[in-house]
């Protein structure tokens, strides 16, 4: 390891600190808004010490609270799409780790062409065949076509690992009479556990963080949470304590998530390709 | 690899059918439709159903009506630039952390914030910040002595896409700094202490060692990313819906102003699968050239 003169430290410290206010600095500033009466958002020169206002949250979520039931909207449309991508994607995933196979290189490109396609191409398609079926502004519409993002996603992370369970383990149980049914779940699942959740939680975040699907194929009573902010850009004014109101509340599940999953989020974020 | 019996042959592929069938029939469902739409004229304002048979017409006017070109442009010079600014003052991020001093390992937990931003929050955040009157970037370039357009950033048509690059460099830099970070971890000691035996060091070191190293993850990020940034849509849509006038359109954004807004089926059918055959090109050229051998 290198050592480093006083001098060298200070100039490290120095851009860092940069980098930090740079990168962090505007959510602080944005959640600081949240908080602003509607009257000071807007206060030059920036006031950092501010008697708090509750009344944007309160407007937002409570009273009258029209936001309230996009956050529901938003928990049901997530765990929806990554509950019904986990059994498709572990199958995926269990035979791309554990079987030669021809053509599988093909196919985990495929996936991951899947994952970086212009979602825009498939979405207004959706949005006419969903009005045919009669499914517009359905919650399973919504979850149903997340998972052109979700089953991508979560067979490459799954895969990463159960590539880590070794194989010793599984061969044994099947020497001792196992099936390779019984094997997975007595083998696989237990060992393969902590993949199953962090895999959850990001597919959980993505689909939070999604806009493009819920904008084109909700409707009022189904909004979820992110696109509902949207409208506070109204035709009437902007309004600022409204739009940091919700989204400060739309963001905290993914701050929270990530924080959880700690050493994860360099494998999550890079699909299970970088293990970090 | 297994090979226990016959049936175990024909598993991998049971196995694997679930996800393929339904994902097929989720992109296959919309890419016929657009190809069988692009030859019609259909319009969702007037008809529920398409109107007649239109020929090549629809992808004439696909160029004609709307801003193609420009919106394939702003869209090219998006992610290239983009994608750029990111990677690298992620690796210069990512190099100040591999310092080890006291403090990185909080800092970059706390550094990865703004990727776990959905776009849209981020877009809000920044529009509020570059507010022309009353934002507080504004008031600090003014302050500094730098001039800011009167209309805002976001208002003007060559600051305008820009900014929406600067936004998500904002929110996926991090990204590429703990990623990028990683890799340098995984790179051995063993390694760089015989290429300091050989008298490398410093800018040496960093482009002869330590770069193609980390080729084969700044490959797979610089690819992702690039894409990402290719279909931007939730930041063109809250910061500037495109504007002012088509400056800051992009492919994406182009579709759904068509598809959505002025309810063009035909055109947008047309139009999709122009977008389908050029992403279809990047992805096979990346494939292809960067991904040959696969070290991951």
């Amino acid at each position: 390891m290198r050592r480093h003169t006083a001098r060298q430290k200070l100039a490290i410290y120095a851009l860092m600190i940069l980098v930090m206010v740079f990168f962090v600095g505007p959510i602080c500033w944005f959640i600081l808004l949240a908080f602003r009466h509607p009257s000071e958002a807007y206060t030059l020169p920036p006031q950092l010490i501010f008697e708090p206002y509750l009344g944007n949250f309160r407007d937002t979520f409570v009273e009258p609270g029209n936001n309230a039931p996009q956050l529901v909207n938003s928990l049901i449309v997530s765990s929806g799409a990554t509950l019904l991508s986990l059994p498709f994607a572990l199958s995926a995933a269990y035979a791309l780790s554990r079987f030669a196979m021809r053509g599988k290189e093909f196919i985990l490109n495929w996936y991951i062409s899947l994952l970086i396609a212009p979602p825009i191409v498939f979405v207004i398609p959706y949005f006419i065949l969903m009005s045919w079926i009669g499914w517009a502004g359905s919650y399973q519409a919504m979850i149903l076509t997340l998972q052109t993002l979700a089953i991508p996603f979560s067979v490459w992370l799954l895969k990463s690992f159960i590539d880590e369970v070794p194989l010793d383990l599984e061969e044994a149980a099947w020497v001792d009479g196992a099936t390779r049914l019984r094997a997975f779940f007595r083998i696989i699942i237990p060992l393969a556990l902590p993949g199953l959740i962090v895999t959850s939680m990001f597919t959980f975040v993505f689909s939070w963080n999604n806009v493009l699907f819920p904008l084109v194929l909700s409707r009022g009573s189904t909004v979820t949470l992110p696109v509902g902010t949207i409208s506070f850009f109204a035709s009437t004014g902007v309004y600022w304590g409204h739009i940091a109101a919700t989204a400060v509340v739309a963001m905290l599940p993914p701050m929270i998530i990530f924080l959880l999953l700690g050493r994860y989020v360099v494998r999550g974020l890079t699909f299970g390709a970088v293990k970090g | 690899m297994l090979n226990r019996s016959t049936v175990n042959k024909r598993l991998p592929y049971i196995l694997l059918a679930p996800s393929v069938i339904i994902l097929l029939a989720l992109i296959l469902y919309p890419l016929g439709f657009a190809l069988r739409n692009s030859f019609w004229f259909w319009n969702l304002q007037t008809s529920p159903m398409p109107l007649y048979h239109s020929g090549w017409d629809n992808f004439r006017m696909v160029f004609l009506v709307t801003p193609f070109n420009e919106a394939l442009k702003n869209t090219l010079l998006l992610a290239g630039l983009g994608t750029f600014a990111q990677f690298w003052l992620g690796m210069g991020i990512a190099l100040l952390l591999h310092t080890h001093l006291r403090g990185m390992g909080m800092m970059r937990a706390v550094l990865i914030m703004p990727t776990t931003l959905a776009p849209v929050v981020a877009g809000f955040l920044f529009r509020y910040l570059l507010e022309p009157k009353g934002g507080i970037l504004p008031w600090l370039l003014n302050g500094l002595g730098i001039p800011v357009p009167p209309q805002g950033f976001l208002g003007n048509a060559g600051t305008a896409l820009f900014s929406i690059g600067l936004v998500d460099t904002w929110q996926w830099t991090p990204f590429f700094a703990i990623v990028l970070y990683a890799g340098l971890l995984s790179i051995s000691e063993e390694i760089k202490e015989a290429a300091q035996v050989d008298g490398a060091s410093g800018w040496r070191m960093f482009s002869s060692v330590t770069l193609p190293l980390l080729r084969p993850i700044a490959a797979f990020l610089v690819m992702i990313r690039f894409m990402q940034l290719f279909n931007s849509f939730d930041l063109v849509y809250v910061l500037t819906n495109g504007g002012p006038g088509t400056a800051s359109r992009t492919l994406s954004f182009n579709l759904y102003r068509e598809g959505l807004v002025n309810y063009n089926i035909g055109l947008t059918a047309a139009m999709t699968w122009l977008v389908v055959i050029i992403v279809s090109i990047i992805i096979n050229l990346y494939l292809f050239f960067v991904f040959r051998k696969r070290e991951w």
